[in-house]
């Protein structure tokens, strides 16, 4: 009893010792708490974004699980999913399904139409542009939100990296198979984490983004599935209004 | 995603308990696929069941605010968010992925609108205008805004 005793006040006067050394050592290899950055992670981010750059046409799929945050701060979870066929710089057709609606989005580069198939109901628009310029422009001028939009902006000055203030290599991690470096970010009000994929084709296979501007913190979980040698053909970029359907006006985002 | 194959299933057949007597429609998908999405769930080639909110709670449609997609958002839409705080974040911008009822938002501007919010009807009444803002499809009836959802249509607040 009494040799357990003085030997865990050795371990104990050893540990209290250790303590003190590495508070006053100023030649410490911890790094200083200071650098919430990890520039290595901060890197990860930027290679992933120039390789997206470089896809000229592919599929994403995506199923995302969001939250609503109720007046009493209960969450609801909710699910949908979308698939984007993408040829750069101009061409994409997105299919976003929820529980409640399908809807069709087209652009061939020179006009944009959404459309309902359940309506029947269609609405184009003039739209002269690339990809990004398309994702800006409805979103701010029709606050329509396209799928995965995050894709299209890393390795862009859309997506800006010195508005992160940490980040961290959260270790790895498999998503559907593939083996992931798992890094997680905090900027302005949300808080995000990033799975991407090892080796020479770092492609983001899971994102989660937990917004702090409710304390409820509502979080999304993005799983993203590639085809980097898609099947479809061009054609699938003009949009051809149904037998049937009707042209609707689409009103230009109201701001106050 | 083998998960979210399940994932799928599960919500087929709890859109399948919540659908109850309810007819189910086929809907044809413009954008033919293959893989097969939350639709195509309920068996294959068969029609497919549609969801029916009708039972839903009230408070289902008193949404304070949700998750977000997107890191990186447009630096124009962050402006106009900053100035309404509160309010502006779900309506009718920039969630791809909201449920119908995303639309109603506590504390918002309700007029005096002759039908109550989330309540549903199978056909919006005549002399309405179908409208399509921030990527969502209304029935514009005077100051009452109908939502499609499924073969319903759901009355929501004016979504500006």
């Amino acid at each position: 009893m009494l040799r357990r005793l003085m030997a865990l006040s050795v371990i104990a006067m050893s540990l209290s010792a250790l303590g003190a050394q590495a508070q006053t050592s100023p030649t410490s290899t911890e790094p200083p708490r200071a650098s919430a950055v990890d520039s290595a992670s901060i890197q990860a981010l930027k290679d992933m974004g120039a390789y997206l750059q470089t896809l000229k046409r592919f599929r994403v799929s995506t199923e995302v699980t969001g939250e609503r945050v109720l007046a009493d701060g209960q969450k609801l979870q909710h699910t949908a999913t979308a698939d984007l066929d993408v040829d750069r710089p101009n061409k994409l057709r997105a299919l976003m399904r929820s529980p409640g609606s399908e809807r069709v989005l087209v652009f061939n580069g020179k006009t944009v139409t959404l459309y309902t198939p359940a309506q029947k109901y269609y609405s184009t628009v003039e739209l002269d542009d690339t990809i990004n310029g398309l994702i800006e422009r409805l979103e701010v001028r029709y606050g329509v939100q396209i799928p995965l939009a995050d894709l299209f902006r890393w390795g862009t000055a859309a997506a800006p990296l010195d508005k992160i203030e940490s980040a961290m290599n959260a270790g790895q991690d498999f998503v559907d198979g593939d083996l992931c470096d798992h890094y997680a970010f905090r900027q302005g009000t949300i808080d995000w984490q990033i799975w991407i994929r090892t080796g020479t084709r770092p492609l983001p296979r899971k994102i989660v983004i937990t917004s702090r501007s409710d304390e409820a913190r509502p979080q999304s979980v993005s799983l993203l599935d590639w085809k980097l040698k898609p099947a479809f053909t061009d054609s699938i970029f003009q949009f051809a209004p149904p037998k049937g359907a009707t042209k609707i006006e689409i009103i230009p985002r109201k701001t106050k | 995603m083998k998960s979210s194959l399940r994932k799928r299933f599960l919500a087929a057949l709890t859109a399948c308990a919540l659908a109850g007597f309810t007819v189910a429609t086929v809907v044809e998908a413009a954008g033919a696929r293959g893989g097969g999405g939350a639709r195509a769930a309920g068996g294959g080639a068969g029609p497919s069941a549609q969801v029916n909110n009708s039972r839903a709670d009230a408070r289902t449609n008193e949404v304070r605010s949700s998750s977000v997609n997107n890191v990186n958002v447009s630096r124009d839409v962050n402006v106009s968010r900053n100035v309404n705080v509160d309010v502006d974040v779900d309506r009718g911008c920039c969630g791809w992925d909201h449920p119908v009822a995303a639309a109603a938002v506590v504390g918002a501007t309700v007029a005096a609108t002759s039908a109550v919010v989330g309540s549903i009807v199978y056909a919006p009444p005549p002399g309405c205008v179908p409208v399509n803002y921030g990527g969502m499809v209304y029935q514009q009836c005077g100051s009452t805004w109908y939502q499609p959802q499924g073969s319903q249509y759901v009355v929501v607040n004016p979504p500006y």
